[in-house]
């Protein structure tokens, strides 16, 4: 079997056999494709532009009536200036985020991967995903009651201090944080993990063995292997970070206005499609933008690692 | 440097589970609004025994969530793997759409699916609500999947071939194992995502059936007491043991078992 | 065998006539189906209270929930027969109009009689002379203190006193906020002509405003764990939270008032069973079944006097909902879509603000 094999692969095949393959590839790749593709297609391609179409109606499609068309809800950022610094406040919270999660994540992750192992490493591994299986909104409440006035946090501090002031961590922009952050921690943890975990320790081993110190190693070796990981890490923070809307309501206080809960006010309290459809593809196309910009400048290291 | 490393991870880990003690503890804590002093009881579990609605929910879920998990996963990993290693037109614009289901909020999707599915004719019901979970978690799962195979060596599955495998037996034998850190992650992404999913779940379920994050997001207009604490720290610890239990005795291959 | 009736049939055929009779009456007391639909929890879905009226009238009642006033309207739009009663805030009838829902005829509720006309027949929900509700339950929303923090008659300015400096929890809601800005600056609620007042006043309680609810829930969690202790609120939900959990919270009826509204139950038009749908009605409103709910479980303030005469003197609901308010009180009202925008573009304005 083994030596069948080899002349076939070698030898140039004729001209029709070349298609025939060529063809046979596509079609694979579009079998391996059209599962997710489709699926996805079906539930969030063709509503969204179900939605687009919303977002450039007067009113409500369900009222009755022409329809009629404008463009003005995506002028909301004009017509609604405050709205400038709700983006900027779910900006900053992406940023924060992302940031505090690969802080905090990385070493997490690089601990995991080269300081643990076998089943230590194993049960690790899953202990750090399983918080992700508590409801969310359970969490976030525990959090109410870890971070209020008179709550956990503040108990402790107070048996140290008591005649301080109260911590006024609850309903608050570091709340908010704290809350996503726990939120969001795994996903860095576990992609950096993955991408840490297929570095060879023989490469750790030659850098020290050739004098280079932990700070050295890492910054040329660890972190650029590693940043696959961080990348997607990043990615899969920051996109659903900036419209989030459970934590902010409930731990940031009348500090918890995103623009997920100002989409949300439109569908539910205005019930306003249009405008919330609008604002929801202008939120899209920013952080399309995003992407755009940031992803030629980090394409370049990626695939020279890979 | 490594006792450094472990303690760091061990702060983390006792980050992550900061509030889920307190979740846990507040299941035996006597108060209805979660006040202390702590008076312990068991009485919200039994009363957690009798409340068929919620049960109910719980079962759903936890179906809904394998289902889920199992249907992304392998759809998934196709996707990716096609993503990962090839090169082709329109390549871009597949990986950039898969940022929508992940910016966009879940409100607005799940509104858009309950319209589009009420036009189509697809309707709500369970498989509208598989066809929603697994659509949410796809980009999860693609993602992770993708990170995974960024990181394999490029020539190993070559190597094999040079070797006189076939290509399908260097794929099985090769980089899949290689790849199951990644497919497991992103498993149990998929099972979190769906676990958690409230408003698609709330808009394209058929009435009369709910799933315990409906339930738990309904609660709160009617009181949202400690059963709900009781279900979710018998959901977790059941998890916490099944997993603990399997990375015990599995022996999952890939890059960490690599020295 | 074509043209004769088979044996079999005919057998079919005498055991059916045989069968008639009984069939007959059982149809008088037919089990009929009828879906309500309702918020959870209020009231239409008290397990006694079906158990009794299945009894009475054979009809079996079944629910269907919503979690906000707008998911109700688009279920009522995008699901046409689906339900047969649905509870319709008085302010929202006309937003769903003739199109969607039947008149109400009050001869088919006789409980109705002990309803003033001056209610039955508010001009919220009165469409060309006709009810398209009816009226059903009422409350407040205004001011509610922690013990001793205030007392009735204060004003609305203590939202904004120095003395509550982050200690005010105040309600997500656009048309309320409005509603409250609208009084504390003299004007109608349903059509302030100064919103720009009207957001000055909402803008001038920055400082104090600590957190803001959404359901009756987060306020008694947030109130029990000493979060706040002035708000706004519902009024029937003070009088739970008192009675049922024990809270130390007064509703307070401020001196500029409160936000009154009133729910009615509606039938809608593409309903195939109008006249169980009118039974339901007017068991709702029935005095007894209001007496047993308001004193077990916990009611809003029935619109029907003759049910709230029932409640004991010393009753909570009964002292807090005084009958004259619905004549005094401004009644929350029928907003146009421009109009209610506009109280959402200045309430998120205003929360863009607090969050600075």
């Amino acid at each position: 079997m083994p030596s069948e094999a080899a002349p076939a692969i070698t030898s140039a095949p004729p001209a029709f056999a070349a298609r025939g393959v060529a063809w046979t590839r596509r079609l694979t790749t579009g079998a391996m494709l059209l599962p997710a593709y489709g699926i996805l297609t079906i539930s969030v391609f063709l509503p969204l532009l179900v939605m687009a179409f919303f977002s450039v109606l007067k009113r409500s499609p369900f009222d009755p009536g022409p329809l009629s068309f404008t463009i003005d809800h995506y002028l909301v950022f004009v017509r609604r200036p405050y709205l400038i610094d709700v983006a900027w406040t779910s900006i900053q919270l992406g940023l924060w985020i992302t940031g505090v999660c690969v802080a905090i994540g990385l070493p997490a992750a690089l601990a995991l991967a080269k300081a643990t192992e076998g089943r230590s490493q194993k049960i690790l591994f899953f202990l750090i995903i399983l918080p992700f299986w508590s409801n969310g909104l359970v969490r976030i409440f525990s959090w109410t009651m870890v971070l209020r006035d008179g709550g956990i946090l503040d108990y402790a501090y107070h048996l140290v201090l008591p005649s301080a002031a109260p911590l006024g961590l609850l309903y608050s922009f570091p709340a908010m944080v704290i809350g996503l952050v726990h939120a969001y921690l795994p996903y860095m943890i576990l992609t950096c993990y993955l991408s840490i975990s297929a570095i060879d320790n023989q490469l750790i081993e030659a850098a020290e063995s050739l004098g280079a110190r932990w700070p050295m190693t890492f910054l040329k070796i660890i972190l650029p292997l590693a940043m696959p990981g961080i990348i997607s890490g990043s990615v899969l923070i920051f996109v659903p970070v900036i419209g989030s809307f459970m934590e902010p309501r409930i731990l940031g206080g009348k500090t918890g206005v995103t623009m997920g809960t100002v989409i949300e006010d439109q569908f539910t309290q205005a019930f306003n499609w249009p405008l919330g459809s609008a604002m929801s593809f202008a939120m899209l196309g920013f952080i399309l933008l995003l992407f755009g910009v940031f992803g030629r400048a980090l394409k370049q290291p990626a695939t020279a690692a890979s | 440097m490594r006792r450094l490393g472990i303690g760091w991870l061990m702060v983390v880990v006792a980050f992550l589970y900061l509030p889920i003690g307190v979740m846990m503890l507040m299941a035996f804590n006597a108060s209805p609004f979660y006040t202390l002093p702590i008076e312990l009881t068991g009485h919200w579990f039994t009363d957690l025994a009798q409340n068929e609605k919620l049960l109910d929910a719980s079962r759903n879920s936890l179906l809904i969530a394998t289902a889920t998990a199992i249907i992304s996963t392998v759809c998934g990993t196709a996707a990716a793997l096609v993503l990962g290693r090839q090169t082709f037109r329109g390549k871009r614009l597949l990986q950039i759409l898969l940022l929508p289901p992940m910016a966009i909020p879940w409100l607005i999707i799940g509104t858009a699916m309950l319209v589009f599915f009420h036009w189509t004719g697809i309707g709500r019901g369970l498989h509208a609500m598989i066809l929603g979970h697994v659509a949410l978690s796809l980009p999860y799962v693609m993602l992770v999947i993708g990170t995974g195979i960024q990181t394999l060596q490029p020539d190993l599955e070559e190597a094999a071939m040079s070797l006189g495998s076939t290509p399908q037996h260097a794929f099985f034998a090769v980089t899949l194992p290689a790849l199951m850190p990644s497919i497991i992650a992103a498993g149990l992404f998929a099972f979190a995502v769906s676990l958690d999913q409230f408003v698609v779940s709330y808009f394209l379920a058929k009435p009369g059936v709910t799933t315990l994050p409906v339930e738990i997001y309904s609660s709160i207009r009617k009181g949202f007491t400690p059963e709900i604490n009781a279900i979710s720290t018998l959901l977790l610890g059941a998890s916490m043991v099944l997993v603990i239990a399997f990375a015990w005795l599995s022996n999952f291959g890939g890059a960490h078992e690599r020295r | 065998m074509s043209g004769s009736i088979s044996r079999r049939k005919f057998n079919l055929l005498a055991l059916s006539s045989l069968a008639a009779p009984a069939l007959i009456k059982a149809r008088a007391f037919a089990a009929e189906t009828i879906t309500v639909l309702n918020w959870q929890g209020y009231g239409t879905d008290e397990e006694w209270a079906l158990k009794a009226f299945a009894e009475k009238t054979g009809i079996t009642v079944k629910h269907e929930y919503f979690n906000a006033e707008s998911e109700m309207v688009t279920k009522v739009k995008t699901n046409p027969g689906a339900y047969d009663v649905v509870l319709v805030n008085s302010a929202r009838v006309r937003q769903l109009g003739a199109d969607y829902l039947s008149p109400i005829d009050p001869a088919k509720i006789p409980n109705n009689s002990s309803i003033p006309a001056s209610l039955s027949m508010h001009p919220n929900f009165v469409i060309n002379g006709k009810p398209y509700g009816n009226v059903w339950l009422w409350g407040m929303t205004g001011l509610a203190a922690r013990e001793g923090k205030a007392k009735q008659g204060d004003s609305f300015a203590l939202l904004a006193d120095p003395a509550f400096t982050n200690r005010v929890a105040m309600n997500d809601d656009p048309i309320i906020a409005v509603g409250i800005g609208a009084l504390m600056s003299g004007q109608d609620i349903n059509a302030p002509k100064d919103l720009k007042l009207v957001g000055e006043k909402l803008k001038s309680m920055k400082k104090n405003i600590r957190l803001l609810w959404q359901s009756e829930d987060e306020w008694n969690k947030a109130f029990a764990a000493d979060q706040f202790d002035l708000a706004i609120y519902w009024s029937g939900s003070a009088t739970r939270s008192r009675r049922n959990f024990k809270l130390p919270v007064d509703f307070i009826v401020a001196k500029e008032g409160a936000i009154a509204w009133v729910d009615t139950l509606t039938i809608p038009t593409s309903s195939t069973k109008a006249e169980a749908a009118y039974k339901f009605i007017n068991y709702m409103i029935d005095p007894d079944f209001y007496y047993e709910w308001a004193t077990k479980v916990g009611a809003p303030a029935s619109a029907n006097p003759a049910a709230m005469a029932k409640l004991p003197a010393d009753d909570l609901n009964k002292l807090i909902h005084k009958q004259e308010y619905l004549q005094q009180m401004q009644i929350m009202g029928t907003l146009s879509d421009e109009t209610r925008q506009s109280f959402v573009d200045l309430w998120e304005e205003t929360k863009a603000f607090y969050a600075k």
